[in-house]
């Protein structure tokens, strides 16, 4: 570092509200982590230039996980004969490819329309909280009915970046760097499963077993980024629950391991690691 | 094989009702954010039920897979996921990218010399 400027004590000072403000996780900022996160200070000048961020941040992993994703997806749809449309469709009005490979295969192997729908939504109920988790970290004044429409974007590739970025992102900001990834990742969905849906059969076997192998991988990797002691519990715990509820029943796997894998790391968290300083995230 | 599956009405009914049910449950998300803070007891709940699902998503993914991936042996995409892991926390900044094309090109490698 070199001299102190005038302007960065200044900052320093607006990176303490803004900690104090956004989240109550940092109970006390130590000086020196200020310095070192001096850029994160007045992270996007404006709305746009946060929205633009949000895209080229997209632009890294995030898009192309979730493209590799769909163009599996795409030639799944192709090698089992499925209508093309169909499985474009699902990719643009879904936007959600846990759910999407579970219609797939239940319209492969013919169940009916209602078990259909059932088991995605149960699928989809992961929605439920990621919406509550990510949304409230927003702004007051963005918090309105255009989310609605905005949480369409809200899939697991925005919502791991999201969860990860927020904390060093001023909350005026945030829905626009939102936005600027979310679109990215919805809209490179669409002609990756166009390109995965014409290029089945042309691509050998092994590329596609990598393509279908790069999303949970992706999952698997970001999880190591997780701070919060809470949260790492509950991930380890929905890793040893889940195969013991995927066996029991499939469909439902997802909301039991989640309620129970979650409240037992709510309550180890509050009985024991709070009491200890230092070891909160 | 296609004799089994759904054609027709069937097919679009089953669509629609997919993308209803995913849409509600983001509809339901926004609906309940609106009266929930961060800094409260039920966020903390929330946030550790959501990363239990993901994870549980995840392990679901990796170990019951279906189609192409379920002719791979459990444990080589086991020890695929444990070396791009190897990788990741190898140094703890920016690492995502190496580890991802580790696993990926493992993965094909093992395509094509089987």
């Amino acid at each position: 570092m070199g001299a102190i400027r005038p302007s960065l004590i200044s900052r320093v000072f607006i990176q303490l509200y803004n900690g104090l403000m956004s989240s109550a996780k940092q109970p006390h900022i130590d000086p020196k982590e200020i310095t070192l996160e001096e850029s994160t200070v007045d992270r996007f000048k404006s709305r746009s230039d946060a929205f633009w961020s949000g895209m080229r941040d997209a632009t890294g992993a995030p898009a192309m996980v979730l493209f590799a994703g769909m163009v599996g997806f795409g030639a799944m749809g192709r090698t089992n004969g499925v209508d093309g449309w169909f499985t474009v469709l699902s990719s643009f009005l879904m936007f959600a490819l846990p759910g999407q490979v579970v219609l797939m295969e239940m319209v492969i192997t013919g169940s009916s329309v209602i078990a259909i729908a059932l088991a995605v939504t149960l699928t989809s109920t992961r929605f439920v909280t990621m919406t509550v988790t990510l949304f409230p970290q927003l702004h007051e004044k963005d918090r309105n009915r255009h989310l609605y429409a905005t949480v369409h974007l809200l899939a697991m590739t925005a919502w791991a970046v999201s969860m990860k970025e927020f904390s060093s992102i001023e909350v005026k900001h945030r829905l626009s760097y939102f936005v600027g990834l979310g679109l990215l990742c919805w809209l490179i969905s669409v002609p990756g499963t166009i390109l995965g849906y014409i290029l089945a059969g042309f691509v050998p076997a092994a590329v596609t077993l990598g393509l279908v192998f790069i999303n949970p991988l992706f999952f698997l990797l970001t999880f190591t980024e997780v701070k919060p002691w809470i949260n790492r519990i509950a991930i380890c715990l929905g890793c040893l629950l889940g195969p013991f509820f995927t066996m029991l029943d499939r469909d439902s796997s997802l909301l039991t391991t989640g309620v129970i894998a979650g409240v037992i790391a709510y309550v180890i968290d509050r009985k024991w690691i709070r009491k200890r300083a230092g070891l909160i995230g | 094989m296609m004799n089994a599956s759904l054609e027709g009405w069937g097919l679009w009914l089953a669509l629609a009702g997919a993308c209803l049910g995913t849409y509600i449950c983001r509809a339901i998300g926004v609906m309940l954010s609106d009266r929930i803070n961060q800094d409260s007891e039920i966020f903390r709940l929330l946030s550790a039920i959501t990363y239990a699902m993901v994870a549980t998503l995840t392990v679901r993914l990796i170990l019951f897979p279906v189609g192409l991936m379920a002719t791979v042996p459990a444990w080589i995409r086991i020890l695929i996921c444990v070396l791009s892991i190897g990788v990741m926390v190898s140094k703890p900044t920016k690492r995502l990218v190496p580890a991802l094309l580790t696993g990926t090109l493992l993965m094909v490698g093992y395509g094509i010399i089987r």
